[in-house]
């Protein structure tokens, strides 16, 4: 398995971790390529997930624009969101390997009630780390997580917020590696766990693939997804790499304040939880902090594969504002009866911009998870 | 030379401080009474915004340092003249983003040029060859970590890329203080010792004059960070803390 994706991703780990990213490389591999393990995945996938998931024809949103938009429904999922793809992956891939505890980090809280969801479905036992910052502005998804049976893990230190918690559950791994299985939940961290959570949402992309040709004879002008870590994006992305379809990924501007998340734009290479890629940091190394009204885009890194898209110019990587994002979760609201996740209404806040030049030109957009947790957060801005 | 230094003390203990905390004058002050009180050679934290390595203690450490106004520039100015200070050698521990952000060539030599002699990477990558020549190239040991979960194969070979000493890391998990060590610790050290000359210094978890002396039975050095920062951190006079807090590690009576 390619351990860097040209100058990015690698494996910066503390020594005790080598062994166990070993392991992790060793069985997903032998897994991937056992079909009675892939035809456990998949039939996760159609009976308890939902998939396929519906690739709808947005038709007001897209009278509105001047393009035809379509959207690909992560967010009808179980759970309400792309990540419980790779949660039930990579649940399938600890009980493979026999550990008895999982642990991850989450964001927005969409990983945390993924993975919670998994270890329900396995009965294992789940501690999920979540920076406080998060935990107040993503309560919803807090006492979900806690209703699954999963101990919510809060983190104070630094920025508190998803990178504070990614660094304390690789903490806690370092610490309990012989038992417990990291379940992350993006694109991100050492190899091989940016191809491990390629591979668990590439099924997204295959299914737009197939989708959009049954519906309309021919492929799209473009994929838009919006990019934090990147796992969303990756997974639809993987469905149309070799095809000649425009790939972009859609950064979170933040405020008006410059605040912002947006690693591939205003970053530079660096190293954050175990892998090169575009960092937001100081002329000295140390990571900034971020801002972005979705608690899931919040996050100062982005994947490695994201990096080597972007520097080889097969993807490129646009711009949408906290203000943008929701006018977009509104404008969907209203025109298609469909509330966005705040992620995912940057991918839906950036259609405008693409419409102009584009007249007529068909899109399809990852709507990579429902905006009910949310709400709390919309209505604080005003309908 | 850090190798000597280590084998010609009787009780080699490597004590690691926080560059920065509360400022840069008082941890050259730390320096010099660590150096007077027997430190065989002393470790030099850079702060990180993101130190994934470390427990609470250093955590706190770190995030003071870099709210205090901590930059690689200011620690740069001082350490010619520190390393002119004291008689033990000055280790630099980074993560690595730091010194890349620097540039790992010109951060390496400007190091050396300025009187540091090691460097630990808590966070080196896998395949550690480059960034050892470099380091050899540019006249600094580099210092790598053998972990309780190294397999015997890895463990000869970032040993075989390893100068200065080996690091024996006594734990799984972060560095902190522990009341007790796992026993495996002793055959750990007396595995990389069938197989290096260089001597090998264990830590992480250190906390008291006796876990020093039972480890300097077996080992040819021990590390102590975390259990010296706390009591630093705590202290209304940091220097004299550091000093009374070495003395008592070493196994003397306090002063």
């Amino acid at each position: 398995m390619k351990v860097y994706f040209g100058e990015f991703g690698g494996q910066y780990v503390p020594e005790t971790l080598f062994p166990a990213l070993q392991e992790l490389e060793d069985e997903f591999s032998a897994a991937w390529n056992d079909r009675e393990f892939r035809d456990e995945f998949n039939s996760c996938l159609r009976d308890y997930v939902g998939r396929p998931s519906p690739l709808t024809h947005a038709r007001r949103l897209s009278a509105h624009l001047g393009i035809e938009v379509w959207l690909k429904r992560e967010d009808l999922n179980h759970t309400g969101s792309h990540k419980i793809n790779n949660a039930i992956g990579q649940i399938l891939l600890a009980r493979r390997m026999g550990k008895q505890r999982i642990i991850a980090e989450t964001g927005a809280g969409q990983h945390g009630v993924a993975t919670a969801t998994a270890c329900a479905l396995f009965g294992l036992p789940c501690a999920v780390y979540m920076g406080t910052r998060d935990i107040e502005r993503q309560h919803m998804n807090v006492e979900r997580m806690r209703l699954l049976g999963a101990e919510v893990v809060p983190v104070s230190s630094g920025s508190a917020t998803l990178k504070d918690a990614t660094s304390e559950a690789i903490r806690d791994w370092v610490t309990n590696v012989d038992t417990t299985y990291y379940l992350l939940g993006s694109a991100v961290g050492p190899h091989p766990y940016p191809t491990l959570v390629r591979e668990f949402q590439r099924i997204i992309g295959e299914e737009a693939r197939m989708q959009i040709l049954e519906k309309t004879g021919s492929l799209p002008r473009a994929v838009i997804a919006c990019v934090g870590g990147g796992s969303n994006a990756i997974g639809i992305f993987s469905g149309f790499i070799n095809d000649p379809v425009e790939l972009i990924g859609v950064e979170a501007y933040g405020d008006a304040n410059g605040r912002h998340s947006a690693s591939i734009h205003f970053g530079s290479p660096g190293v954050l939880h175990g892998a090169r890629s575009y960092l937001l940091q100081d002329r000295d190394g140390q990571v900034l902090d971020t801002h972005s009204i979705a608690a899931g885009l919040d996050y100062p890194g982005v994947g490695p594969e994201h990096s080597f898209l972007s520097a080889t110019r097969r993807a490129r990587y646009e711009l949408v504002d906290d203000r943008q994002a929701l006018e977009a979760f509104r404008l969907l609201n209203r025109l298609e009866g469909i509330a966005p996740a705040l992620e995912s209404a940057h991918a839906i806040g950036y259609l405008d911009q693409y419409a102009k030049g584009h007249a007529g030109a068909a899109v399809v957009v990852n709507l990579s998870g429902r905006g009910d947790k949310d709400l709390h957060t919309v209505l604080k801005e005003g309908i | 030379m850090i190798t000597e230094a280590i084998l010609t003390k009787e009780k080699a203990v490597i004590p690691y401080v926080t560059a920065g905390l509360p400022d840069l004058d008082t941890t050259g002050e730390i320096l010099k009474v660590l150096d007077e009180a027997g430190a065989a050679a002393i470790e030099i934290g850079i702060p990180f915004s993101d130190p994934m390595a470390d427990g609470p203690v250093l955590q706190k450490a770190s995030y003071a340092a870099l709210q205090a106004g901590f930059s690689l520039d200011r620690l740069l100015s001082r350490l010619e003249k520190w390393s002119g200070s004291v008689r033990a050698p000055l280790i630099i521990m980074s993560y690595i983003n730091p010194i890349m952000r620097r540039g790992i060539k010109e951060t390496f030599s400007i190091l050396r040029e300025k009187g540091v002699q090691g460097l630990i990477l808590p966070d080196m990558p896998l395949d550690g060859y480059e960034l050892f020549t470099m380091c050899r190239d540019s006249g600094l040991d580099l210092i790598r970590l053998v972990a309780p979960t190294t397999p015997l194969e890895r463990q000869k070979e970032v040993v075989s890329q390893c100068s200065g000493f080996v690091y024996a890391v006594t734990v799984k998990g972060v560095t902190g203080a522990r009341s007790s060590l796992p026993a495996e610790i002793r055959r750990q050290v007396s595995d990389i010792k069938s197989f290096t000359d260089l001597p090998v210094c264990a830590g992480f978890g250190v906390s008291n004059a006796d876990q020093v002396k039972d480890m300097l039975t077996f080992a040819d050095g021990v590390i102590v960070g975390s259990w010296l920062m706390g009591r630093i951190m705590e202290a209304e006079k940091p220097v004299m803390a550091a000093r009374q807090m070495f003395v008592e590690l070493m196994g003397s009576k306090r002063i």
